[in-house]
Formats: structure tokens, C-alpha cells, sequence
């Protein structure tokens, strides 16, 4: 029951992030990645190997739409191999993680610190894999900034609206 | 050789994840390199529904500086059946138009896809043009649908001459503005001035001669360089982009096979 809701939320966000932020080309540095909330709303349940396998699922199919293949998947890799060990450092009470990971299962503080070292992480290494180059490094620390921002406010938003 | 196993096992984790970054690496290595995969792009045909979907709907929205665009587009157009008809240069060039069903202009690798595939005769390496000036060219191919490459793609490279005197240079972008481009290879000895007008070269087959690009907005020569750094503002509008058309040449396999056997 658990991973059909998963399941039905990375379809809905995914829906959101291909049809609306996407298209969103407003500032010419804002490019969020909303659809990173599903992997790390994910419960620590599975075995630390299929949630790597699941973020380069999920990476490859955002690849798909982005023409950038690879780019994503390498980074969500990323953010599920470390996923485990932050969530380590940053929760004392162990026995929560069998929930999904939300503001009411690990508290505002541990999912605020949570969420905005993640999806840098996860920002950085896309855009810095997009572009290719050190060329571009302004440019690229630039789109960082304000497209991480966006997404950690909509995560952090919706954590706020569903699981007060 | 049970230690190494449990060694292994140990750090089981770690080595997953070692691979599959490795994995990622070698798909945006030959991505970068030669992005044929008509199925993982948006030439993929769901992918691209779902990108006409979009389109469509924002087209309704915008369909008046539509209308007003094609209506320049067919004056242009008959211009050009008049001159093409007039001119005898023996080259058999068609045009396929296509509607543009997904761009970025904001990124540094931008790319466009078009509502045409191989069921249309598109193939890797034609031109797209529209009516204002050259496009890009077509780098995926899917069935029905294809990735091109913009001129606004930092990895395109397009071979241009001035039309004042027929110098060549390779026109390339630096990734910071869609309405700008920067134009390389032009020794110093040659004068050049603002307002100059730059178009394709015709050099290769992918292009046929004097599809305008853009004029010169400014340029600089360092001292002790050997080249200037020219800056050309584009015809084309990468902004509103809608409507294209795909340059098919006839001789392109002939060209294309006279290249290769001369490596």
C-alpha cells in the first residue's frame, strides 16, 4: 500500500515537473527539479543497492525528457548513495524511518537540513554535468543557487501543507 | 579467497554505487559524443506527444503573432520560389517544413525537437532553417519526431562567409545569450565592420549557400592576437521559435561519402 502511494506521487510529480516546470523558462538560471521529492520523501526501507538502482531509474527517465543522458541518473545515484548515511547523521530516533521521510517523521529541523544539502547535491551535479566544462562554472554555480532554491521551497512547502 | 568475498560483501554498497556512476559517466561520455538514441531523447515518440500536447495548447494561446508570423513566412517564401526559380545552380535542395514541438533557449546545450522523423526523409545532419535565417542542424532521429542541434547549442560549430568578400569563419556560441553569437577564424588582416552580414558558407552540404545567420554587432582584436572576436547578433528569434523548415539535399550522401574517402 505504501509503495502504490509512492508510486502514485513520483507520477503526479513527474507530471508537474515535465508539463509545468519545465516549460517555466523565466529567469534564464531557474531550471527546479522538483521531481527529486519523490526520491527523498522515500522510506529507508529496501536494501541500500535497489534505492541506488531506483534513483537511476528515476534519473534516466527525467533524462529522457531533458536530452541529457546520463546527467540526471548520475546524479540521483548520488543522492541515494548518501541518502542512507545523512539520514544517519541527522535522526537520533532510529525507529522512525520506517516511515517515509517527512517533516512529522524526522521533525522541521533534521528535514530543513535534510532537504537543502540534498538537493544542492543534487542541483550542483546536474548543472555542472550539463555543462561539461569549467568554462562555464559562474554560469553554473548561478543556476545552483536559484534553481535549488525553488525546488527546497516547494519540498519543504508541500512537507509543511501534508505532513504537519 | 574468502577474505576478498567478504571484503567484497563489505563494501558491496559502495561498489554498486561505483558502477553505476561509472555507468552514467560512459552514457553522457557517448551522449555527448554521438547522441544517436532516437529512443532515450525527445524524439522518442511518447515523449513527444507529450511535447506537442504542450505545444499545442500554448499554441492556441498565442495565435495571433502566430498568424502574423506565417504571413511573413509566405512572403518570404514566394521570394525565394522566384529567385530559386530564376537562378540555375543545379542543386537539387528541397525544404520540409516542421512544426517546432519543443526548445530550451536558456541552457548551454539547447536543443529543439521537431514533429518530422525518418517516415518524413529527415536524417542526421540536414539543416534547419525558418524564414528568418539558419536554425540549426538535425543531430537525432527518431520516426516520427527529431532532436536538432541550435546554433544556440555551445557544441555547434557552422561554417559562414561574409557576404562583402566571401571570408570564411566558424560561427559558435558561448552559451550566455540566445540572441547573440560569436564568429571565430577571421585572420586580422581582413576589415571588418558593424552591420556586416554574415551567412552560411555553404562549405559543407548540410547548408546551401547564403542562408542569412546574422550581422556583425561588434568586434575586437587584442593585442597580439591573431583572430578577432566577433560578436553576431542572430536573424533568427530563438525565443519564439515555431516554424521550420528541414534543408534536404539530394547530393548530401555523394558529398558526404567524397568526405569521408578522402580521410
Amino acid at each position: 500500500m505504501e509503495w502504490t502511494k509512492q508510486i502514485g506521487r513520483y507520477v503526479v510529480v513527474m507530471l508537474l515537473q515535465v508539463l509545468l516546470f519545465d516549460q517555466l523558462q523565466l529567469w534564464g538560471a531557474c531550471h527546479p527539479y522538483i521531481y527529486i521529492l519523490c526520491l527523498l520523501m522515500m522510506p529507508i526501507t529496501l536494501p541500500h543497492n535497489v534505492d541506488m538502482l531506483i534513483g537511476a531509474l528515476v534519473g534516466l527517465v527525467m533524462d529522457v525528457f531533458c536530452n541529457s543522458l546520463g546527467v540526471h541518473t548520475a546524479a540521483c545515484i548520488l543522492v541515494m548513495f548518501i541518502r542512507p548515511y545523512l539520514i544517519g547523521a541527522l535522526v537520533n530516533d532510529k525507529d522512525r524511518l520506517n516511515e517515509q521521510i517527512s517533516l512529522r517523521s524526522i521533525g522541521m529541523e533534521a528535514i530543513l537540513r535534510y532537504v537543502v544539502i540534498m538537493v544542492i547535491i543534487h542541483h550542483l551535479m546536474v548543472f555542472a554535468l550539463a555543462a561539461w566544462s569549467w568554462s562555464h562554472i559562474g554560469f553554473v554555480l548561478l543556476e545552483t543557487l536559484v534553481s535549488s532554491l525553488v525546488t527546497i521551497l516547494i519540498i519543504i512547502g508541500y512537507n509543511i501543507l501534508k505532513y504537519r | 579467497m574468502q577474505n576478498l568475498l567478504k571484503i567484497l560483501l563489505r563494501y558491496s554498497n559502495f561498489l554498486v554505487f561505483i558502477a553505476l556512476e561509472v555507468a552514467a559517466f560512459l552514457l553522457i561520455v557517448f551522449n555527448n559524443a554521438y547522441p544517436r538514441s532516437s529512443v532515450l531523447s525527445t524524439a522518442n515518440d511518447f515523449v513527444a506527444w507529450q511535447n506537442t500536447l504542450v505545444s499545442e495548447v500554448s499554441g492556441y494561446l498565442s495565435l495571433r503573432s502566430e498568424n502574423e508570423a506565417l504571413a511573413a513566412e509566405n512572403a518570404d517564401l514566394r521570394n525565394q520560389i522566384s529567385s530559386i526559380s530564376s537562378e540555375q545552380t543545379g542543386e537539387d535542395i528541397h525544404f520540409m517544413p516542421a512544426k517546432v514541438v519543443q526548445m530550451t533557449t536558456d541552457e548551454l546545450h539547447n536543443y529543439l525537437t521537431i514533429n518530422r522523423g525518418s517516415n518524413d526523409g529527415i536524417r542526421v545532419g540536414q539543416g534547419v532553417r525558418n524564414a528568418e535565417g539558419a536554425v540549426g542542424i538535425v543531430r537525432t532521429v527518431g520516426r516520427n519526431y527529431s532532436v536538432v542541434l541550435p546554433l544556440i547549442n555551445t557544441h555547434t560549430n557552422l561554417s559562414c562567409r561574409f557576404t562583402k568578400n566571401d571570408y570564411i569563419g566558424t560561427l559558435q556560441w558561448d552559451g550566455k545569450d540566445s540572441r547573440f553569437a560569436l564568429l571565430a577564424d577571421v585572420a586580422t588582416h581582413m576589415v571588418v565592420n558593424t552591420g556586416d552580414t554574415i551567412v552560411t558558407s555553404g562549405l559543407s552540404p548540410v547548408f546551401p549557400e547564403g542562408i542569412p545567420v546574422g550581422i556583425v554587432e561588434n568586434s575586437i582584436l587584442n593585442e597580439g592576437d591573431s583572430y578577432y572576436t566577433i560578436r553576431v547578433r542572430l536573424n533568427t528569434n530563438f525565443k519564439r521559435l515555431k516554424y521550420v523548415e528541414v534543408v534536404q539535399n539530394a547530393a548530401q550522401d555523394e558529398l558526404e561519402e567524397l568526405e569521408n574517402g578522402m580521410d
